[in-house]
């Protein structure tokens, strides 16, 4: 099975490029994470990230054939030859397929993942009825993998001010969140023409989310909540 | 929340003013095609009832700003440089009114009051 793959060392002070690369030994069931692991026993200067190998850690998001994705979770017969592997797009490259993701996280801090509450601390935990917890599925299994907003154009266009699909997601998963008591904060931090309303329903990103998650769709009900605590 | 916040209330602008376009443009041709022998005339007396013409220039002042909030966004999000931005922004700014008053003077030619 043949590769092509982007490679890059800025401490060589050679420009990025593509290397080919030959797999013989394809076993039935072979994810792309293996077959990478392979070659880097052809070439151990090949580097990526990668951990878990199952699609939990969010580790190995990258440009498939064009499209973002884990590679631990791509069978190999799904993809047409040669594979074409890049790091994800818009990100600084610290070497091959690893990127910086400082940036992507600083957008995730800033929607301040985690509960605020203003009340006292109850003697007993939290508690949620069934029907609001059900309002957490779809937001809260993002392994922060990058996929989506990396995939994002307005990502790409503004990665200093737009916070991003998988930010958002998190700033919905704690605003639709029962315990929660900073929805006025949490709409206000959200406002001004870059933060949320870069976002153009482009939907690349519930195209590529390896979990099958949608924020267009959470992008969308904070906007439904910004409308709802304006009138 | 404030109503001064821009982001919310360009995307809203834009979206009550689409409702209002896609209404209009569905109500004058549905009119359009079931009087199809209209003669010039006609035409000038439908639109210069009161009504039709105020119909009108909501449909041009949502069109303005819609148009406004659509070509916004594209710039914001191509063009990075912001003397260059605001430079197009300004010339957008100034076509969109010229339109605007341009309707207007039309609209107040033909309106029977």
């Amino acid at each position: 099975m043949k590769f092509r793959i982007y490679r890059y060392d800025p401490e060589s002070g050679r420009q990025p490029y593509i290397q080919d690369f030959e797999l013989q030994e394809v076993t039935p069931g072979m994810m792309l994470r293996d077959a990478l692991l392979k070659l880097k026993e052809q070439d151990e200067t090949l580097t990526f990230r990668h951990s878990c190998g199952e699609g939990v850690c969010g580790s190995d998001a990258m440009n498939i054939n064009g499209t973002n994705g884990l590679a631990c979770i791509t069978p190999l017969k799904s993809l047409k030859q040669p594979v074409e592997i890049r790091p994800v797009p818009g990100m600084p490259v610290i070497r091959d397929l690893v990127i910086d993701m400082s940036q992507f996280y600083h957008h995730y801090r800033a929607v301040k993942p985690y509960l605020i509450v203003h009340d006292p601390e109850p003697e007993v935990e939290y508690l949620q009825t069934p029907q609001q917890r059900e309002k957490l599925d779809g937001l809260y299994e993002c392994i922060l993998c990058g996929c989506c907003s990396t995939s994002c154009p307005s990502f790409w266009w503004n990665p200093d001010k737009f916070r991003g699909p998988a930010a958002l997601l998190q700033a919905y998963r704690f605003l639709a969140d029962s315990r929660d008591q900073a929805m006025g904060q949490r709409l206000e931090e959200l406002e001004g023409p870059y933060r949320l309303f870069r976002c153009h329903t482009i939907m690349n990103c519930v195209d590529v989310c390896p979990k099958g998650l949608n924020p267009t769709r959470a992008i969308n009900n904070i906007k439904k909540l910004m409308v709802k605590d304006m009138v | 929340m404030t109503f001064r916040a821009q982001g919310m209330r360009a995307w809203l602008l834009q979206r009550l003013s689409a409702i209002y376009l896609g209404i209009y443009i569905l109500v004058l041709g549905t009119a359009w095609l079931l009087n199809p022998d209209l003669s010039w005339q006609d035409w000038r007396g439908f639109n210069g009832h009161p009504f039709v013409a105020v119909s009108t220039a909501l449909f041009f002042a949502s069109l303005m700003v819609h148009a406004w909030v659509g070509v916004r966004d594209v710039l914001v999000d191509y063009v990075p440089h912001s003397a260059v931005r605001l430079v197009l922004l300004i010339g957008i700014a100034t076509l969109l009114v010229a339109m605007a008053i341009w309707s207007s003077f039309i609209l107040l030619s033909v309106v029977r009051i």
